[in-house]
């Protein structure tokens, strides 16, 4: 089958109940995108898929077909860091930062909906992530300064 | 090839002897000289410890300190990590002890370059090597203010120094980096995926493999038939030694599936022990106490006593549920064999496997992966599993958990009983502390971290005992230190309403130590202790706690209903001693408390005849970030003192300081964890 991850095109020849994080990780070498628990329960494995927050942990791979997968490896635009990713940095908001990518990518698609989310907001979207090394305050404030330099910009 | 042999060629080589502890200490005898520290002919330094990183930031700690000593920036200090065949020896990196030691041997070898590297700049400029500084990355004088670049003076050399036996540090006040806000060296890598972990480790012909687990603990396999799992497309071997039983597949997938296939029939050992039950049975099944100390004269300090308090308190099984769920990658290379994991100790792990498969150290090599969360599990099972598997198939092959065997598998933390007996006389000072602790496992040595008292008294008996353990306890976040903590703080504040006193003005009482009592009376006072108010819902506690080498004290705001309650506030008073990286330590502090947080409120392993009832995220709750109080970190620490862990003494008192605010909040005692389900 066809996918197209980080704006490139890729065939696979995938047995059809592989989940989509099993084939990026394992498949195309994409290990930035994490399994936590692989019950949709944590949140470490998410990606955009048309630009929506998505687990690819309960994906099946078949239904990613055709469409805009992104991983945090194609967040960035070359070197320039997306601007959550560039809070994190500036907050340090992680310790393991086994749980970040999906952090990161359910923000992005936060604020590419909402420009200038609440607090409620932000926790609302994140709130089925999971950070055991418990980063939460800071992933908060990164989030938030991403949004508020987002709308800077 | 070796990280070491692909430098531009090493120009100044300087070696130590890795050291256990701050001090020489006479009982253990120094590790081999190593390599600590090299120059290249690029000027790009590197260091090597036998620590992991595991989140605390270790990697960034030890860059700041070595660039701080040689005054360089930051990133031009690459630090080497727990790889076996390249950094000295290390005993395992437990928590707090690495910062200290490790870091203060590493700015040894750092300023012992920078003296060679003086020297050779006097040498060079004709002149006295007292006139002499180093300034971002050269050598320079007063008369020749640019100096001479570290890379032009070690143009050509090939030194190789050792650590003298005195070599002087830069004092607290030279520093540039330590001691101030920083960015993580690691941090790019992470937040674009590049940080290779344990589970992202990938070998050429790399195979997966899947190991069959039993039912229950202490299962024993009674009968197995692995032909339909041989038929599974993909799978190269269905490898089996007594009851270990795994399958080699070409894809995870088809290991999985495979396992599932294996017809295997199991001898339970039908153990009756329970989550419901345990509190009792860990008294029960006890060997006899440990008695750590025994002062005074107890049975007349109780006679005399004006009013006595007695108790019983539990604290359950929790797990570890780091984020990242064990894994392992093993390969032979002829009776070489080369592991890739996220081993807290890669040298233990690595004499681990050479006791295993009846090698010499020098034919294993374990190479630490970035870890993804730890807090003390990962034993070193996972890559047993992984090299037993890679012999018998000739190839490398990885070893991953996935959620459920990581709950049910590996290590939990130990619950535990305690009996806490206190007097206390007419003027509200304690007279007697009786305390005894049970933890599960026979590493219940490690229960003693945290159960003597640190309160003034002279008739103390302090004993911990070992119990029986029907789940595989193992390391925690400070293990013992947080469960212990829970029992003697929760108690001070039984004896403080029982006598009608302020939780805050009974400890101070009886509290002589500087260093606790400043943590104390610096989270009291940020927090508005004196002046909180009653609310409806809203309670208020305090614990204090130390562990590591650090003190800290922890005031936490609740608010209770509708069966659930909710951290508002923590302000903690805490005393590392020098902050090297305050942010750093900040971190670690906040995520102690959302960690201690969970255990105090609702965390507890369910288990049943050896089986773990909530394996599962959905069923086993952790804390989220909409769960996350407000928390403010007041260092009240000398900048003189050495620095301790920032790591792991964060959770000590959490705990006890919830429990002791939902009682305040609720007016029921709370005597055992967690607290929600017992709302
Ligand atoms: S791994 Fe997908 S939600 Fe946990
Ligand atoms: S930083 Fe470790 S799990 Fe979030």
């Amino acid at each position: 089958m066809h996918l197209k991850v980080n704006d490139e095109s890729h065939e696979v020849t995938v047995d059809a109940e592989r989940t989509l994080l099993s084939v990026l990780r394992h498949e195309l070498g994409l290990t930035g995108t994490k399994y936590g628990c692989g019950e949709g329960n944590c949140g470490a494995c998410t990606v955009l898929i048309d630009g929506e927050a998505t687990r690819s942990c309960i994906t099946p791979v078949t239904s990613a077909g055709g469409r805009e997968i992104t991983t945090i490896e194609g967040l960035a635009n070359g070197d320039k860091l997306h601007p959550v990713q560039e809070a994190f940095v500036e907050h340090t908001a992680f310790q393991c930062a086994y749980c970040t990518s999906g952090f990161i990518m359910s923000s992005a698609a936060l604020l590419d909906r909402t420009p200038s989310p609440s607090d409620e907001q932000i926790q609302s979207a994140l709130s089925g992530h999971i950070c055991r090394c418990g980063a939460y305050v800071r992933i908060l404030k990164a989030v938030k300064s991403a949004a508020e330099q987002d709308g800077v910009e | 090839m070796s990280e070491q042999q692909s430098l531009a060629g090493i120009a100044l080589t300087i070696v130590g002897t890795p050291r256990w502890s701050l001090e020489p200490d006479p009982r253990t005898p120094p590790g081999d000289p190593a390599t600590l520290l090299i120059i290249d002919t690029d000027g790009v330094i590197t260091a090597f410890s036998g620590k992991v990183e595991y989140g605390q930031g270790i990697r960034n700690g030890f860059a700041m300190e070595i660039a701080d000593e040689l005054d360089v920036a930051v990133d031009s200090v690459r630090i080497i990590l727990g790889d076996t065949d390249l950094v000295p020896q290390d005993r395992g990196t437990t928590g707090s002890a690495s910062t200290r030691t490790v870091g203060i041997q590493l700015r040894r070898a750092a300023a012992t370059a920078r003296l060679t590297l003086i020297d050779l700049a006097a040498t060079r400029l004709e002149v006295g090597a007292g006139s002499l500084k180093t300034l971002d990355g050269r050598v320079v004088s007063e008369e020749s203010p640019a100096g001479v670049e570290y890379a032009d003076l070690l143009s050509g050399q090939t030194l190789t120094v050792d650590i003298p036996d005195v070599v002087e540090v830069k004092a607290v006040e030279e520093f540039q980096l330590m001691g101030r806000p920083a960015r993580r060296i690691d941090a790019i890598s992470r937040v674009t995926g590049a940080a290779t972990y344990a589970q992202d480790v990938v070998v050429p012909g790399m195979l997966y493999g899947k190991i069959l687990r039993p039912p229950s603990y202490g299962a024993k396999l009674a009968q197995v038939d692995s032909a339909r799992a041989e038929r599974v497309s993909g799978v190269v071997s269905v490898v089996q030694d007594g009851d270990f039983v795994g399958v080699v597949a070409e894809r995870e997938d088809a290991a999985e599936y495979a396992v599932e296939a294996i017809r295997a029939r199991w001898e339970e050992s039908r153990d009756t022990a329970s989550d419901w039950n345990i509190p009792a049975l860990l008294k029960e099944r006890a060997e006899n106490p440990t008695s750590l100390r025994e002062d005074g004269d107890l049975d007349l300090a109780f006679v005399s006593a004006e009013r006595v308090f007695e108790n019983t308190y539990y604290v359950p099984y929790v797990s570890n549920a780091q984020m990242e769920p064990s894994a392992s990658v093993a390969r032979w290379d002829g009776d070489h064999l080369t592991v890739w994991c996220a081993n807290r100790g890669p040298f233990a792990e690595r004499d681990s496997l050479a006791e295993m498969f009846g090698l010499d150290t020098s034919q294993v090599r374990v190479i630490a992966a970035e870890i993804g969360g730890s807090f003390g599990t990962k034993t070193p099972t996972v890559s047993h599993e992984a090299a037993r598997l890679a012999r018998a198939v000739d190839a490398p092959v990885r070893v991953s958990y996935d959620r459920a065997e990581e709950f049910g598998w590996s290590t939990v933390r130990p619950a535990a009983t305690f009996e806490v007996k206190s007097g206390v006389d007419a003027g509200g000072k304690i007279v007697a502390w009786d305390y005894t602790a049970f933890h599960a496992g026979e590493n219940a040595f490690r229960g003693q971290r945290g159960a003597d008292t640190p309160y003034d008294v002279d008739n103390v008996r302090i004993a911990v005992a070992a119990s029986e353990s029907p789940l595989q306890s193992g390391s925690y976040r400070s293990l013992g230190g947080a469960t212990n903590h829970f029992a003697r703080e929760v108690h001070m504040d039984e004896i403080a309403i029982g006598l009608g006193l302020d939780p805050l003005e009974f400890r101070l009482s009886n509290l002589s130590h500087a260093r606790l009592r400043a943590c104390l009376v610096a989270a009291a006072k940020t927090f508005g202790w004196a002046s909180r108010e009653k609310r409806p819902g809203v309670g208020y506690g305090l614990a204090i706690g130390y562990d590591a080498g650090s003190f800290t004290a922890q005031c936490v705001e609740v608010l209770v209903e509708n069966g659930e309650a909710r951290v508002i506030r923590v302000m903690v008073g805490f005393d590392c001693g020098l902050v090297v990286n305050p942010d750093g330590a900040r971190n670690q502090i906040e995520g102690s408390i959302v960690m201690g947080m969970g255990t105090a409120l609702w965390e507890a392993v369910e288990f049943d005849g050896g089986r773990v009832l909530n394996a599962g995220f959905a069923r086993y709750r952790v804390p989220r970030i909409t769960d996350t109080p407000e928390i403010e970190v007041v260092f009240t620490g000398d900048d003189d003192m050495p620095s301790s862990g920032a790591g792991e003494p964060g959770i000590v008192p959490i705990a006890a300081a919830i429990a002791n605010a939902v009682r305040d909040a609720t007016g029921t005692a709370i005597e055992e964890l967690p607290i929600v389900p017992r709302l």
